[in-house]
């Protein structure tokens, strides 16, 4: 045992830079493949409603606006999202897509809200529905 | 002279609720009981109405720290019954997320420790370490603390060779910082006198009160669901069941330690020997009508899913019990006699995970020992007559 | 003209203006120095390298609500932090820095003031204990009763470390102690021993980890705070700011040589060499883990009160020396 072990170690890094970033004015970079919120490219959406059927946490909600036009709405309450990109993975066409912003919080819920009005897409998926 | 000290519902030595009720004399504690409850959120009768895909990202919201472990443990039993098996490439790379998994929450445990021992700047320097490994998962899963990777079937990522390099390099920094934590945290002797003798729970006791995990281990027994047990990987990768014999705090602490340094050793392991081919395979939607018991070892100790299928796309019944339960009766043990300033520091050796431990309410009448469940009007009642019986007391008593 | 002179000496300068805005730069300085030695940054926004930030805390507190408890003793717990801060305050002014003048003894500077501003550091420790105790909280009961519980412990080494620079100098003025020293500057050597005793037992006077005991958070809460809020809480912060600069002023008198160079470089003398006693505490804070009551009162009898007689005894050998 040894009194004042940890000494050398504080007094090193008295003279070093901190090691924590000055959060909100700086920012560190999120990684490439970070999972922030999840939007529609609606011109690749085929409506099959994987997404919506595997969404844990019930934030897709798909409505046909339109039958004969075959004109569809897609809201996603991202204040119920969990980011956890099921939605994406169960997308046959990637139609739907992660995106990297982390700093979306809103005073309310309403406001993170995300809607798209399209006519269904006639594109070939890449594979079946992958959890059918 | 005898007074009652509550620590919890709310208290800031834990992060979440749960009530310690402890009778002390002076600084010595004579009797300590622990009530849970408060942090019931229903997450079992939630897992019925969903689906078995859902369900992984439910069943990891069970706990923040080893959210991987309980995602693990279901999408293994899950596996089971559907009787589809992960290629292996997906399977080193689940395991290889456990592992990081362990040495988070090991370097996380050890930053808390010396929070509750006081030991501010152990925790800072740790906890900076920590980042290290978090940085990793964040890059291989997409987040930091739910890394969702676990899919039935595989995983849903993979890894490429720039990343594998990246975890390797980093490993080499984290394994310099771990010895040198170890080196600390056996040598700084106001801390080694704070652990040293604290919170003593025999070899026996331990086995009586089924404690689990890094607890039962430094008590002396190699308990390891991974060694005893294999799934998964776990059968191949060479690696040791860490056991320290003193039976008390500093015990847990080295065992956590010597724990990380395996960890680094089965990341290495997999990564050099990471097979190639796909990650996952398609799972069915329904799972035949069977049970399935899928057993884990978390970084807190045995983890435990019980699976019941009937033919549909939800589980007919999910029970979890998570290892921070199996060491309630223990702690108890470990709290008698001790000193209050102890307090903080037992009950974090054993890692509590408190909203992993919620599930159900069920009081014990201390006189007749008989266990029934009270509405919530009934408790609501009881407590008003309780508080109506107390005369409202002006002296205090001198508590030395 | 002299009642304009005395209201600017207790309001302005040395009086709580001064002291005020100084105990909260030490206060910014000690959480900075702290943040740094842990690889953090500190305050860094209220002002310039968050240099204000102690005040906004004070102005925060001020402005909080202040609640009583119902079964306190609602007037012994509402003139404790006032009765506090204006001891520390007084002990402040007995520092030999606004009185440096030898010859001219002010009222503040003589003989036996070592001995009351010791008095005066002892009382602050006394109101701690009142605090918890009128506050009829558990936690603040047993923060009170351990308050005591290291009084026992720390207070006698203390004394016994400050009194043998005083034995050695053959004074019980501080003034007189410091200009001792600043003649013969090797004998300040021979209380080595004792300055490193005395630098611990006013880090447990001040409840500083390792001695943070009292108001150990993650075991009895706030301990003596637990019930105090709002303006209270405030003025109890200053107090144990304001007896860090008291305490390090001290031990600069002793054992450091005092604050010579009258009155403009005297105060310069005055910060630099108590910032530098708060740079001692700050890194013992930084290096140890909290220890239990029980090892404070066993550490301080075995260890620090043995040293500090040895300490006295080197000292009444070397007067025996020099004379
Ligand atoms: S990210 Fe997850 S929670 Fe969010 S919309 Fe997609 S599936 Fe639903
Ligand atoms: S899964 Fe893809 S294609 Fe199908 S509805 Fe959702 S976004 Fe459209």
């Amino acid at each position: 045992m040894k009194i004042g072990a940890f000494i050398p170690e504080l007094l090193r890094h008295l003279f070093k830079k901190p090691a924590t970033v000055d959060y909100p004015f700086q920012k560190l970079e999120v990684p490439r493949d970070f999972r922030g919120s999840p939007y529609l490219r609606p011109e690749l959406c085929i409506v099959c409603r994987a997404c919506e059927r595997d969404c844990p946490a019930e934030a897709i909600e798909i409505t046909a606006t339109n039958e004969a036009e075959k004109r569809f709405r897609m809201v996603i309450h991202n204040d119920r999202c969990i980011h956890c990109a099921q939605c994406v993975d169960s997308c046959p066409t990637d139609a739907m897509q992660m995106d990297t912003r982390f700093e979306i919080s809103d005073y309310d819920r309403h406001n993170l809200k995300m809607e798209w009005e399209y006519v269904r897409a006639v594109v070939k998926p890449k594979s079946e529905p992958k959890t059918s | 002279m005898k007074f009652q000290i509550p620590i919890g519902p709310q208290h800031p030595a834990l992060k979440e609720p749960i009530s310690l009720r402890m009778t002390v004399e002076g600084e010595i504690i004579r009797d300590a009981d622990l009530r849970l409850g408060y942090n019931h959120r229903g997450l079992e009768k939630l897992a019925e109405q969903k689906t078995w895909i859902q369900n992984i990202y439910l069943t990891e919201r069970i706990c923040g720290i080893c959210s991987h472990s309980h995602t693990t443990c279901y999408v293994q039993g899950v596996e089971k019954l559907m009787e589809i098996e992960p290629p292996k490439r997906g399977q080193y790379i689940r395991y290889l997320v456990s592992e990081l998994e362990r040495v988070h929450s090991h370097l996380l445990w050890l930053g808390v420790a010396g929070h509750e021992a006081g030991f501010d700047s152990f925790f800072m320097y740790t906890w900076r370490d920590r980042e290290i490994v978090m940085d990793i998962l964040e890059t291989i899963s997409g987040n930091r603390v739910h890394y969702g990777i676990n899919t039935i079937g595989g995983v849903r990522r993979d890894l490429d060779e720039q990343q594998v390099k990246h975890i390797l390099d980093s490993l080499a920094i984290l394994r310099e910082r771990s010895e040198y934590y170890q080196h600390l945290g056996t040598n700084e002797p106001s801390f080694v006198a704070r652990l040293a003798g604290v919170g003593y729970l025999s070899r026996e006791d331990a086995i009586a009160l089924c404690a689990v995990g890094p607890t039962v281990r430094a008590s002396g027994v190699p308990m390891d669901v991974r060694k005893d047990d294999p799934y998964g990987i776990y059968g191949e990768v060479p690696f040791e069941v860490c056991t320290a014999d003193t039976c008390d705090v500093l015990g847990r602490t080295v065992v956590r330690i010597k724990e990380l340094f395996q960890c680094y050793n089965i990341i290495e392991y997999l990564l050099k020997n990471l097979p190639s081919g796909p990650v996952a395979v398609r799972a069915p939607r329904r799972a035949k009508p069977n049970e399935v018991v899928s057993r884990y070892e978390a970084p807190r100790g045995e983890n435990i899913h019980y699976i019941k299928s009937n033919g549909t796309d939800k589980p007919e019944r999910l029970k979890v019990r998570a290892p921070t339960l199996g060491n309630y009766a223990a702690t108890i043990k470990m709290l008698k006699n001790g000193f209050i300033a102890d307090v903080p520091l037992i009950f974090a050796a054993i890692d509590p995970c408190i909203c992993c431990a919620e599930r159900a309410v069920a009081l014990v009448d201390a006189r007749s020992g008989q266990e029934r469940i009270i509405s919530m009007n009934a408790l609501k009642k009881l407590s008003r007559q309780v508080s109506a019986g107390n005369a409202r007391k002006r002296e205090a008593e001198w508590p030395l | 003209m002299a009642t304009v002179k005395t209201l600017i000496y207790l309001i302005v300068y040395p009086g709580l203006l001064f002291l005020f805005l100084y105990s909260t730069f030490v206060e910014w300085y000690d959480r900075k120095l702290y943040a740094r030695l842990q690889n953090r940054m500190g305050p860094t926004h209220t002002g310039r390298f968050g240099l204000l930030q102690p005040i906004a805390d004070f102005f925060k507190l001020m402005a909080k609500e202040d609640i009583v408890p119902d079964r306190a003793d609602r007037k012994m717990f509402s003139v404790l932090p006032a009765v506090g801060l204006a001891i520390v305050f007084t002990a402040m002014l007995l520092l030999p820095v606004w009185n440096y003048s030898l010859d001219r003894p002010s009222v503040t500077s003589f003989n036996g003031d070592l001995i009351v501003l010791l008095y005066l550091l002892s009382l602050p420790t006394f109101i701690f204990f009142l605090a918890g105790w009128s506050s009829t909280n558990l936690f603040s009961t047993i923060g009170g009763a351990r308050v005591l519980t290291m009084l026992f412990g720390y207070e006698v080494p203390l004394f016994l470390a400050v009194l043998s620079p005083a034995v050695l100098a053959n004074s019980w003025r501080l003034a007189e102690i410091a200009a001792f020293y600043r003649q013969r500057p090797a004998l300040a050597l021979v209380n080595l021993l004792g300055f490193v005793i005395a630098l611990i037992c006013v880090q447990a006077k001040l409840e500083r980890t390792p001695f943070d005991i009292p108001h150990a958070e993650t075991e009895i809460v706030g301990g003596t705070f637990t019930e105090y809020s709002g303006k209270k809480l405030a003025i109890f912060r200053l107090m144990m700011d304001a007896e860090m600069v008291v305490a390090a002023g001290l031990l600069a008198t002793v054992f450091l040589g005092g604050f010579p160079g009258g009155a403009l470089l005297g105060l310069v003398n005055f910060i630099v060499k108590t910032l530098v006693v708060v740079f001692f505490l700050s890194l013992i804070r930084a290096t140890t883990s909290r220890i239990r009551v029980d090892q404070v009162v066993s550490f301080a009898w075995k260890y620090l009160a043995p040293l500090a007689i040895l300490q006295l005894l080197i000292v009444i050998l070397v007067k025996g020396l020099i004379s």
